[in-house]
C-alpha cells in the first residue's frame, strides 16, 4: 500500500432525531481507486460531504497527510486539493463550458478581470484531456446531460486534486463514455491521484477499483480493505448484511385477467416511440431501465402531465385521452407515487391527514364544497392505520417523519383514493430494508387485492421481488419484455442483455 | 441572423427604432432638440434605477426598496447641503454612502437570516421611507446648490444633458462589472445556480451582500441625479420607481430567477418606456394611462421572454 493522503478517524454526524454517521472511518492511499458503496441511506453522501467540508463532523478527525485539518467549508478542502464531481449538476446553465470548468479559479479574486481567452484555452485541456469534443465558449445549456457530466468532471480536474471524489459519475453515461472516463481515471491513477468513487454499479466498482469501504446504516461494514478476492455477492452481503434474497412469492398467471391499461403505439412530444404496453387486473409489471430512458416521463404522460401524441390509451378497455393529472386520479382514478416524495409526492409542512386525504378531498367534500377533518379521517385513517404509519398523531407535520414513513403515507394516500391503477416510481430509494420489505408485501397484497401496478424501479432485487413481468426501457422505447421466474442470476442477466443489446447496436 | 435574434439586445433594439420611426413619421417635433433633451434625461435617471434592480434581479432576488433608498439618498444629499452647508461633491459622497449601507443592510439581513428578499425590502423599504419623512417633516429641502442645480438643468453637444454623464458611467462600470470582473460572474453565478456556486468555492452570502450594496449606491445615485434634476429635495423621490425597476431589466431579457440579465438591453428597455411615456403625451394621451401601457409593456416582454424559452428548449432537446 503506498502511503495515504487523506483519511477519516472515527468521524460521526448526527442530525435532530438521526445518526447519520457513527464511528465511521475511511483511507485513501496515493495512486488508488477506492470504492465507497453502501446503500441508499446508508450514509454515503454525508460521508462525502465531511469530506469535502460542506459539512463538519460531529466526533472523530479528518487527517490531510496525517496531519489532522479542519474544513469550515468547501473552500478549505477545495484548498487542501479536495475536488468532487457531484451527482447533482452542479454547473452554472447560462455560463460558458470554460467558465465553469475555471469557476474556482476566480472565487478568490473580486476584482481581477477575468481574460476569457485565457480561460478558454485552460478549459480546452482538461477538455482534451477527456477526450470531450466541446468548445469551451459553448453555453452549458446546450449541452447533453452526459456531456454536463463530462465537463464536471473536466471542472473537479483543473483543480489538480490531489484526491478526487466521484459520486456516482457515470450515472448518464452511456457504456462507451463510461469506458473512456475509467481509461482517463486509471492514468489518473498512475499518476499518484487518490480516487474516491461512489457507485452503485457493482460491476464498474469490481473492474476499476482498488480497494473499499462499505457503509451500512452509517456504520462501517468494512473499512478500507482490498478489493482483493471480493466477489459480487461478497459486497452485496457487506452493504446489506444478508445475500440477495428473493421472498418465496408464488408465481402469478394473469393471461386471463382484463387488461386495466393499455398502451398502444404510444408516442410523446418527450420521444418515446412505439410503446405498447399492457398492465392487467392485479398484475404487478416492473418498468426497468438506467436513469434517462424514459420511465418516469413515461408515467407522468400516463398521469396526463405531459401530452401523449401517437397510438392509444385504454382503460379498462376504453379509448381514453387523459388531459391533466385531475382528471387522472378523479375520473380515471390512477395514482402516481412519484419517485421525488420531498418535491412531488407530499406537502411536508402539512400534517399527515392532510396529506393522505388530498386526493379525495373532492370525493369527500359535503355541500357547498365544506371540507372537514372529520369526514377526511374516516376515509383515509383505516389506510394510514394499516399501513402502520408510526407518527405520535394525524396532525404530525410529515416534514418530521422519517423517509419510510412518508412513503407509507404518499402509498396510503392512493390507497384512500381507491385507484385501479396505480404507478409507483422507485418507492423505496432512501428507506431501510425492513421498511422496504413491508412495502414490498404491501404492494403485494395490494395487486392481490386487484389493484394494477406499474413499478418503475432502478433497484434490481426490488424488480426482481415485486414484478410478475418485466419491460426493459432504454432511450425512451421498450426494449424487450421478460417473464419473471424471480431467479436473480437468470433475470438481472436476462434485463442487463435487453439494455446492452440496444446499446451496442 | 439566428444568433442575432436569440441576443436579447436585438428585439428591444427593434422596438425602440420602430417606435421612434413611427411617432417621428406622425408628429415631428418628437425628434425636436428641446424634446430629445427631455427623453434623455428621464432615460438618465431611470438607467440607475433600472440597474439598481438588475443587480439584484442577476441574483435571483428582488429589492422592494429600490425607492426607498434612492428617497433616502435624495434627502440627505439636499438636506446635507441645506442644513449643514456642504459643498455639493461632499454630500453626493456621503448620500451614496447612505445607499451603500441601506444595501448593505438589506443583504446582510438576507444573508444572515436565510429569510426571502422579497420580506426583507419590503420591511427595509418602510424603514428608509419613515426615516426619510421623519428627517423631512414631508416638507422639500429648498437649499439645492446652484452648481448642483446647473448640473442637473444644462446641457453640452446640444442637446445632451450632464445627467448623461453619471448614467453612462455607470452603464460602462456595470457591464463591466457583470461581463468581466469576478464578483459579478460570482453574481450571476450564485443566481443561476446558488448550491453549484457555493461547491465552487464562491461565498454566497458575500456576494449577495456586495450585489445588494451595489444595488444601494446606484439607487442612491439615481435620487442625488433627480434631486439635480427636480432642483429641490422632494420627500416623494423614488415612491414610483419600483414598477419602472422592474420593467426595464424584464424588457431587456432578464430571467426573474436570476443568473441572467443584459445591461445593454435592459437601457434600451429604460428607451422604450420613456419613449412610449413621451409619445402619450405628445398625442395628448391621458396621462393616467401611462401606468396601464407600463404594466401591458411588461406583460409584453414576460410574454416574449417566455416564449424564446420554449423555443430554445425545444430546439436543444435531445441532443
Amino acid at each position: 500500500m503506498g502511503e495515504i493522503v487523506f483519511e477519516a478517524r472515527g468521524v460521526s454526524k448526527f442530525f435532530p432525531g438521526v445518526k447519520a454517521l457513527e464511528n465511521v472511518s475511511i483511507k485513501l492511499t496515493k495512486g488508488s481507486i477506492h470504492a465507497l458503496l453502501g446503500e441508499n441511506g446508508a450514509g454515503k453522501s454525508t460521508l462525502i460531504k465531511l469530506i469535502t467540508g460542506v459539512y463538519r463532523p460531529d466526533e472523530g478527525e479528518l487527517l490531510l497527510d496525517g496531519k489532522p485539518t479542519n474544513f469550515f467549508g468547501p473552500r478549505d478542502a477545495m484548498a487542501a486539493g479536495i475536488g468532487v464531481v457531484h451527482q447533482e449538476r452542479n454547473l452554472i446553465p447560462r455560463f460558458s463550458v470554460g467558465e465553469n470548468i475555471m469557476l474556482e479559479q476566480s472565487a478568490g479574486s473580486l476584482f481581477k478581470p477575468i481574460d476569457y481567452r485565457q480561460i478558454n484555452a485552460d478549459a480546452k485541456k482538461w477538455l482534451d484531456m477527456l477526450g470531450l469534443d466541446v468548445d469551451p465558449s459553448m453555453r452549458v445549456s446546450q449541452l447533453s446531460v452526459a456531456k454536463m457530466q463530462l465537463v464536471e468532471i473536466a471542472k473537479a480536474l483543473s483543480l489538480r486534486s490531489r484526491v478526487l471524489l466521484l459520486d456516482e459519475p457515470t450515472a448518464s453515461l452511456s457504456p462507451h463514455e463510461t469506458i473512456a472516463l475509467f481509461a482517463l481515471l486509471k492514468k489518473l491513477r498512475d499518476e499518484g491521484v487518490s480516487m474516491l468513487f461512489v457507485s452503485h454499479k457493482l460491476e464498474e466498482v469490481q473492474s476499476i477499483c482498488d480497494s473499499v469501504t462499505v457503509l451500512r446504516d452509517g456504520h462501517n461494514a468494512c473499512e478500507s480493505r482490498s478489493m482483493a478476492g471480493l466477489g459480487r455477492q461478497d459486497l452485496v452481503k457487506l452493504m446489506i448484511g444478508r445475500s440477495e434474497q428473493i421472498p418465496d412469492w408464488a408465481a402469478r398467471d394473469f393471461a386471463a385477467a382484463p387488461p386495466v391499461l393499455e398502451l398502444k403505439d404510444v408516442a410523446t412530444p418527450l420521444g418515446h416511440q412505439n410503446i405498447d404496453l399492457t398492465v392487467r387486473k392485479g398484475e404487478i409489471v416492473g418498468l426497468y431501465g438506467l436513469i434517462g430512458a424514459g420511465r418516469t416521463e413515461l408515467a407522468k404522460s400516463i398521469m396526463g402531465l405531459f401530452p401523449v401524441n401517437g397510438g392509444s390509451v385504454k382503460l379498462d378497455g376504453q379509448a381514453v385521452t387523459i388531459g391533466n393529472v385531475a382528471d387522472a386520479i378523479h375520473t380515471h382514478r390512477i395514482g402516481y407515487v412519484s419517485e421525488d416524495r420531498k418535491q412531488e409526492g407530499l406537502i411536508l409542512m402539512h400534517t399527515v391527514l392532510d396529506n393522505a386525504g388530498i386526493a379525495i378531498w373532492r370525493r369527500v367534500a359535503r355541500k357547498f364544497g365544506l371540507l372537514t377533518d372529520q369526514s377526511v379521517r374516516v376515509t383515509a385513517e383505516p389506510f394510514i392505520r394499516k399501513l402502520e404509519v408510526r407518527t405520535p398523531s394525524l396532525n404530525q407535520i410529515v416534514g418530521n417523519l422519517s423517509g419510510g414513513n412518508q412513503q407509507k403515507i404518499s402509498v396510503a394516500k392512493w390507497l384512500a383514493a381507491g385507484v385501479r391503477l396505480l404507478i409507483v416510481d422507485e418507492p423505496t430509494v432512501g428507506i431501510d430494508i425492513k421498511t422496504k420489505a413491508y412495502l414490498h408485501e404491501l404492494l403485494r397484497d395490494l395487486s392481490n387485492s386487484g389493484t394494477a401496478i406499474l413499478l418503475i424501479t432502478s433497484d434490481m432485487p426490488e424488480m426482481i421481488t415485486l414484478a410478475d413481468r418485466i419491460v426493459v426501457m432504454n432511450d425512451y422505447r421498450l426494449a424487450g419484455e421478460l417473464h419473471n421466474t424471480r431467479d436473480y442470476a437468470a433475470m438481472s442477466e436476462g434485463i442487463m442483455h435487453l439494455i446492452h443489446r440496444v446499446a451496442a447496436a | 441572423m439566428q444568433s442575432l435574434w436569440r441576443a436579447d439586445w436585438f428585439g428591444p433594439l427593434v422596438v425602440t427604432v420602430v417606435a421612434i420611426i413611427f411617432i417621428a413619421a406622425f408628429n415631428p417635433s418628437f425628434l425636436s432638440p428641446l424634446n430629445i433633451q427631455v427623453l434623455l434625461l428621464a432615460i438618465s435617471v431611470n438607467m440607475l434605477i433600472a440597474f439598481s434592480q438588475m443587480i439584484i434581479i442577476a441574483i435571483g432576488q428582488m429589492n422592494l426598496s429600490v425607492g426607498a433608498i434612492g428617497g433616502l439618498a435624495a434627502i440627505s444629499f439636499a438636506g446635507m447641503m441645506e442644513v449643514w452647508g456642504l459643498p455639493g461633491p461632499v454630500a453626493a459622497v456621503l448620500a451614496l454612502l447612505i445607499g451603500v449601507v441601506a444595501g448593505f443592510f438589506n443583504g446582510f439581513f438576507i444573508a444572515w437570516t436565510g429569510i426571502s428578499a422579497f420580506v426583507i425590502t419590503l420591511a427595509s423599504l418602510s424603514i428608509f421611507k419613515g426615516l426619510n419623512l421623519a428627517v423631512t417633516r414631508a416638507q422639500p429641502f429648498y437649499g439645492v446648490l446652484e452648481s448642483v442645480k446647473a448640473f442637473g438643468a444644462t446641457t453640452f453637444l446640444g442637446p445632451l444633458p450632464w445627467l448623461l454623464i453619471p448614467a453612462a458611467i455607470a452603464f460602462v462600470l456595470t457591464w463591466y462589472l457583470l461581463n468581466r470582473l469576478p464578483l459579478g460572474r460570482h453574481i450571476l453565478a450564485v443566481g443561476g445556480n446558488a448550491h453549484a456556486a457555493e461547491l465552487s468555492g464562491i461565498s454566497v452570502p458575500r456576494t449577495i451582500m456586495a450585489a445588494h450594496a451595489i444595488s444601494g449606491l446606484l439607487a442612491a445615485l439615481a435620487g442625488i441625479c433627480l434631486v439635480a434634476r427636480l432642483q429641490i429635495g422632494q420627500p416623494t423621490i423614488g415612491d414610483d420607481w419600483l414598477i419602472l425597476s422592474f420593467a426595464a431589466p424584464v424588457i431587456g431579457g432578464a430571467v426573474l430567477a436570476g443568473g441572467h440579465v443584459s445591461t445593454v438591453a435592459t437601457v434600451l428597455g429604460v428607451a422604450i418606456v420613456a419613449i412610449i411615456t413621451q409619445a402619450l403625451v405628445l398625442f395628448h394621451i391621458d396621462p393616467f394611462l401611462v401606468q396601464v401601457v407600463l404594466g401591458a409593456l411588461i406583460l409584453w416582454a414576460v410574454g416574449v421572454n417566455r416564449w424564446r424559452e420554449v423555443r430554445v428548449a425545444r430546439s436543444l432537446k435531445r441532443i
